[in-house]
């Protein structure tokens, strides 16, 4: 309710000193007061009595000068305090009594529109109006001598041949605000408005709202303020059965509202000015400066507000029309553009729409669209999964979506993406299906994925021990054992662990750690009643301190920072945990039963043009099972807008497509990468889904992907793991089962990337130089993110719990600084002073390929092709602390009950 | 180190009822561990024998040092199995100074033993997975045909001749602690006398029995003997101390560490039960 708590406070004493108030003569005494009014008023009705109705400017200066006075002092006006006001509302005072008994506003704007309205006297009576609800010490609306000639005034404004010239709209959307945020005050005004209006104008009985409705989407204050005034008639239409009915069966609301947003997303630009070779998503930061699209962002806020407070009726028909009036017919087609360019950015869009969305029906109308909502054959979805196989910044883009999608919990999402195809379980051979839910009760499955770190890049870490001597393993391993032991007991010792080797976590993990420069063990909470609820998590039975742990100090540098891994693991199982205790079912392979549930989509078969343009890649699937019927309907009804939007964006997008083209060289759709799924597998075969073979492909390619990639990548591997359900679970994380021979297990795959690097180091001497300068670099890169204040998350949320329970992965933080472009170079530049010690520097070699003059272009691409697998084999031995530290929490968590009750 | 009180409702009748097992286990951890002052800083903890898991090389031999988060990990988990498991009328709580040793009581609420108390430890191999059953040990050997008389030992091994990793588990152990006393068997017996008394003098036994519970009970406030912060004692109702305390427990509800309240947006799910189908519970106009 923050839109209306902020829009509340906005009450007549914050507006007393507007030039548009005349001066008042007289505060002081009512009796005085009342004096001077029926002057004024003398003064007036004489010449409203004139019959002759072409009267002169003389007469209109006199009636607005008169009128400004009277009406100043009827605002002034306190209500009488006599002592029998016990009947029906507050007393009234004298003027406001004149002023009823004798119909004297009804009287003066009959006279206005009498004589014809110019828009000057509109003007001056839209200000006057504005002035007296904005300031009255008394509540006026409610009395029909002040309601009906405000409506009559604005039924002026209405008429289709005075219209309200744009002049005015200021001043008449300044008025509608202050009609509505008076009415938000007093609901029977909100009643009275919509009884007494039918009278006086026919149609429009509620024309408050319907001149309110055209400026939704205007730009700057006007449009806010509109917007906020709506807001207050959404949210006194919660309660008011009629009104709502009236919104949503005789007023443009909900098509404006959801069509503006398509004409806004239209003007979008088509490609994002990109800033660095880590962008990935859009933040704040990225978009603020970007006119259009801070347009498109307040209108889709303002979406989200309706949503969260307008009545239910509304609320289902703006949702109808936000999926058939923006979403299918301009968020499908933009997201299937051709151009690489307009794919990043609709991409991008959708990431950041859905990270912006609150409100949970608005979420579902987003959702359903994109899991269900088919555009040439394919769901968006799988148009979805398909760019994860590209090799370019689309990947980037594609895998930011998913992390966000992942990122919500969503029990649908999670079905579609990976489930259903691991529900049946003919995944896992047979013997193996009561595997399912064990959990990693003796460390067997960690060791294997810790025993998966090559052996080149442990040697690595023994030599950068001596460096360490100062800050051997197991004192640091102490320092955050110790903090967690004494957290339960309420002691706080504080002990910020230092980040000396390049945990994936320490880089990335800044943000969520909250508290800056701990980087982790020294800020988690401490109070001891959260402690209590952290179940076996209060046993670690081992003590920190004792001897056998000394045994083995020093020679494990390399894996410092596994506790840090560990505390992670756990907090982000819980949170996941948490958050998906409301299920419909906990998928664990009896429920729901492997037997009962529907086949799930074959693999696509092969189709050649596939192999050539993964970014075309398209399901073949026949019938659109999953679709319901009803879906189908309104996807009919819509196609109609549907193709006369397409029709003009190609047209844009066509003529803007050549332009690009020919400006930049990476316009181009080609990219080399790794098939998106086993073609030629037959249907009978076991399949885990797209979404699985299309990231196990390119974790596979690991040592190819450039750094952001993987660590995007790994992050929502990470994430994936992080989910409780023990189908997802043991798919990922238990290295003991057995799987089908057609399904790639994670831990062939990370066997393969080991196998990988193996060779690349063997192949590359100066592999261990590298491997720790690249560390080297990640750290200093790290650290200097992580000094700097986490305090660009986006503001757009107005939950903080909301940013929480989505935050970013660990791939966001990394690649935050490009949003900083000072900050960048200042990372670059400390990194450069830190690893230039020796001669053959990494980065001049790696990163400067093009500075050494004699490069070729062959050069360069090995020079990548080297940067791109040593920061892979950093990425990856990270990872598998990662995995191995989530397999050992699972097996220590405990499933939260079900929430059976209304939250707080 | 003194204690503060530990309330297990000694009088609840209705706690035999599975409804509020959930709230049992680990809020009676809870309430301890919410008293308990912060320890001393010059408390050391003793560690048990260095042999402890000293993890033999693993695989290649490389990644030795992980060996202890295994052993650790390894009892971590088979405590929460254990508060997965409900178990009716046991608590157990792992001492502070050795991961390997459980504390643990027991409540019997009907049968011959009805009414006992009984406190007890659980002793872990150090090569805990691997090794042989863990020793389960009466505070005060109670007259039992399975219990030895002067050690208090429960005879565990009958029932887990060989302890196998992944099959055996130590909610099993405490499980079958219970069941003794309500189904008593009397083959080869710890304490032969018990075990005739059984079968010859029914009424003599459970004379015998009823003095022990007595005797046992009577004890039931004395200090630990152990001397662990973890350790747990037993105080005489007050209302000071233990009202909050039971509100609290019977209140609680947990949480993620770092939830943080007002989050709405989890639990996202609009899948019928039973259904697979995304979408297909019936949209209802609150959300």
């Amino acid at each position: 309710m923050s839109w209306l708590s902020r829009l509340n406070p906005r009450g007549p004493g914050s507006r007393s000193n507007r030039s548009a108030a005349p001066s008042s003569p007289c505060t002081a005494d009512p009796e005085t007061c009342l004096m001077v009014f029926e002057n004024h008023w003398r003064q007036v009705s004489w010449v409203l009595e004139q019959r002759d109705t072409s009267s002169f400017s003389d007469d209109l200066t006199a009636v607005r000068n008169n009128t400004d006075q009277m009406l100043c002092l009827l605002a002034e006006e306190r209500p009488a305090e006599s002592a029998d006001s016990g009947s029906c509302g507050a007393p009234i005072g004298p003027i406001l009594e004149l002023v009823i008994t004798e119909n004297i506003l009804e009287r003066l704007v009959q006279w206005h529109v009498r004589r014809g309205l110019d828009p000057d006297s509109q003007g001056a009576l839209l200000k006057l109006f504005e002035m007296l609800i904005g300031q009255s010490q008394q509540p006026l609306l409610q009395h029909t001598a002040v309601l009906h000639p405000l409506l009559r005034l604005l039924g002026a404004c209405a008429d289709p041949e005075l219209g309200c010239p744009p002049a005015l709209e200021n001043s008449l959307v300044l008025l509608l605000n202050q009609v509505c945020v008076s009415m938000a005050r007093q609901p029977v005004v909100l009643e009275m408005l919509f009884h007494a209006a039918p009278a006086q104008q026919g149609s429009t009985n509620l024309l408050i709202f319907s001149l309110l409705v055209p400026f939704i989407h205007r730009d700057g204050a006007i449009g806010q303020q509109a917007r906020d005034a709506l807001l207050l008639v959404m949210a006194a239409s919660a309660s008011h059965e009629a009104v709502a009915r009236y919104i949503a069966e005789n007023s443009y609301f909900c098509p404006v509202l959801a069509t503006g947003l398509s004409a806004l997303y239209s003007s979008l630009p088509r490609k994002i000015e990109v800033r660095g070779d880590d962008w990935h998503a859009l933040r704040r930061e990225d978009w603020m400066g970007v006119s259009s699209l801070v347009l498109f962002m307040n209108s889709l806020e303002f979406c989200n507000a309706v949503v969260q407070v307008v009545h239910p009726v509304v609320r289902s028909q703006l949702l109808d029309y936000l999926h058939n009036g923006f979403l299918v017919p301009v968020m499908g087609p933009a997201l299937h553009k051709s151009s690489v360019d307009e794919m990043i950015a609709s991409t991008a869009y959708l990431d950041l729409f859905l990270r912006s969305i609150t409100e949970t029906s608005l979420l579902r109308t987003f959702l359903r669209f994109i899991l269900l909502h088919c555009h040439d054959n394919d769901t968006i979805l799988d148009t979805l999964l398909t760019r994860i196989s590209s090799n370019s910044r689309l990947c980037m883009v594609s895998l930011s979506l998913f992390r966000t999608l992942l990122s919500l919990n969503c029990e649908d999402v999670m079905l579609q993406l990976i489930l259903r195809f691991l529900l049946p379980c003919t995944h896992v051979m047979l013997s193996q299906r009561r595997a399912i839910r064990e959990t990693d009760m003796y460390g067997k499955s960690a060791n294997k994925f810790l025993s998966l770190i090559p052996e080149c890049c442990r040697l690595n870490a023994a030599a950068s021990a001596e460096r360490d001597e100062d800050n051997p393993f197991w004192s640091k391993v102490f320092e955050t054992f110790i903090v967690i032991k004494t957290i339960e007991k309420s002691v706080n010792i504080s002990t910020p662990p230092r980040h000396s080797t390049p945990s994936r976590l320490s880089f990335f993990m800044r943000q969520q750690s909250g508290g800056g420069g701990s980087g982790g063990g020294g800020t988690s909470t401490s109070t001891n009643v959260d402690l209590l609820q952290s179940g076996p998590s209060g046993s670690h039975p081992l003590s920190p301190d004792s001897p056998k742990h000394q045994t083995h100090t020093e020679a494990f540098d390399w894996d410092a920072g596994y506790l840090e891994y560990l505390k992670d693991a756990r907090r982000d199982i819980e949170l996941c945990s948490w958050a998906c205790r409301d299920w419909s079912a906990p998928y664990d392979g009896e429920n729901p039963s492997p037997n009962t549930s529907p086949p799930p989509p074959a693999p696509p078969s092969s189709n050649p043009s596939v192999t050539l343009f993964p970014e075309h890649f398209s399901f073949q699937r026949e019938g659109n099972s999953n679709t319901p019927p009803n879906q189908q309907r309104e996807e009919a009804a819509a196609s109609l807008s549907s193709e006369q939007q397409e029709e003009e964006e190609e047209q844009r997008s066509s003529a803007l497509d050549q332009k690009l083209t020919d400006v930049r060289g990476d316009g181009s759709v080609m990219g080399v990468c790794s098939p998106a799924r086993p073609l030629n597998q037959p249907a009978s075969q076991p399949y885990t889904g797209p979404f699985m073979v299309v990231l196990f492909a390119k974790l596979e390619n690991m040592l190819q992907n450039s750094l952001y990639v993987n660590i995007l990548l790994t992050g929502i591997v990470a994430q994936l793991a992080c989910y409780p359900q023990p189908l997802l679970r043991s798919f990922l994380l238990n290295t003991n089962m057995v799987f089908q021979p057609s399904v790639k297990s994670l831990i062939q795959v990370l066997g393969s990337v080991k196998n990988r690097i193996e060779a690349f180091a063997a192949s590359h001497e100066d592999f261990p130089s590298m491997l720790r300068k690249a560390q080297q670099y990640l750290v200093a890169r790290g650290k200097l993110d992580w000094a700097d204040s986490p305090a660009a998350v986006p503001p757009l949320r107005r939950s903080d719990s909301l940013i929480k329970s989505r935050k970013p992965s660990l791939g966001d933080l990394i690649l935050r600084h490009t949003n900083s472009p000072t900050r960048a170079r200042h990372a670059a530049q400390l990194a450069f002073a830190h690893v230039r010690d020796g001669g053959q520097s990494l980065h001049s070699a790696l990163f400067r390929g093009g500075s050494a003059g004699t490069s070729s272009l062959e050069k360069q691409a090995e020079a990548l092709r080297v940067k791109n697998a040593v920061y892979s084999a950093v990425i990856f031995c990270e990872f598998l602390k990662e995995l191995a530290a989530l397999a050992q929490e699972h097996a220590v968590t405990l499933p939260f009950p079900q929430n059976q009750e209304a939250e707080e | 180190c003194s204690l503060p009180p530990f309330d297990l409702f000694l009088s609840r009748p209705d706690e035999e009822q599975g409804g509020h097992a959930d709230q049992k286990t680990s809020p009676a951890r809870t309430s301890h561990k919410k008293h308990l002052p912060p320890i001393p800083k010059n408390a050391v903890p003793i560690t048990k024998p260095a042999s402890v898991g000293t993890p033999s090389h693993l695989a290649n031999g490389t990644h030795a040092s992980y060996g202890p988060f295994y052993l650790e990990y390894s009892l971590m988990a088979e405590f929460t199995l254990v508060i997965k498991q409900k178990l009716p009328g046991i608590y157990v709580q792992p001492s502070y100074k050795s991961a390997l040793m459980w504390f643990g009581v027991i409540f019997i609420r009907h049968g011959l033993y009805q009414d006992g108390v009984f406190k007890f430890t659980v002793y872990i191999p150090d090569n805990y997975p691997d090794g042989e059953c863990p020793k389960l040990v009466f505070d005060t050997p109670v007259f039992h045909p399975l219990v030895d008389p002067v050690s208090g030992e429960l005879d565990v091994k009958r029932a887990f001749t060989k302890w196998r990793r992944n099959h055996n588990h130590i909610w099993q152990v405490l499980m079958y602690a219970r069941t003794v006393f309500y189904k008593i068997n009397t083959a080869e017996p710890l304490n032969p006398e018990a075990a005739v008394l059984y079968e010859k003098d029914g009424q003599l036994f459970k004379s015998k029995v009823v003095d022990g519970v007595k005797l046992c009970n009577s004890h039931l406030f004395d200090q630990p003997k152990v001397d662990d912060p973890f350790a747990i004692s037993f105080s005489p109702w007050n209302p000071a101390v233990h009202d909050e305390a039971k509100e609290r427990m019977f209140t609680f509800k947990r949480r993620p560490e770092e939830h943080h309240k007002g989050a709405q947006v989890s639990g996202l799910s609009w899948v019928k039960p039973g259904s697979t189908q995304p979408f297909s519970k019936v949209d209802s106009p609150q959300s």
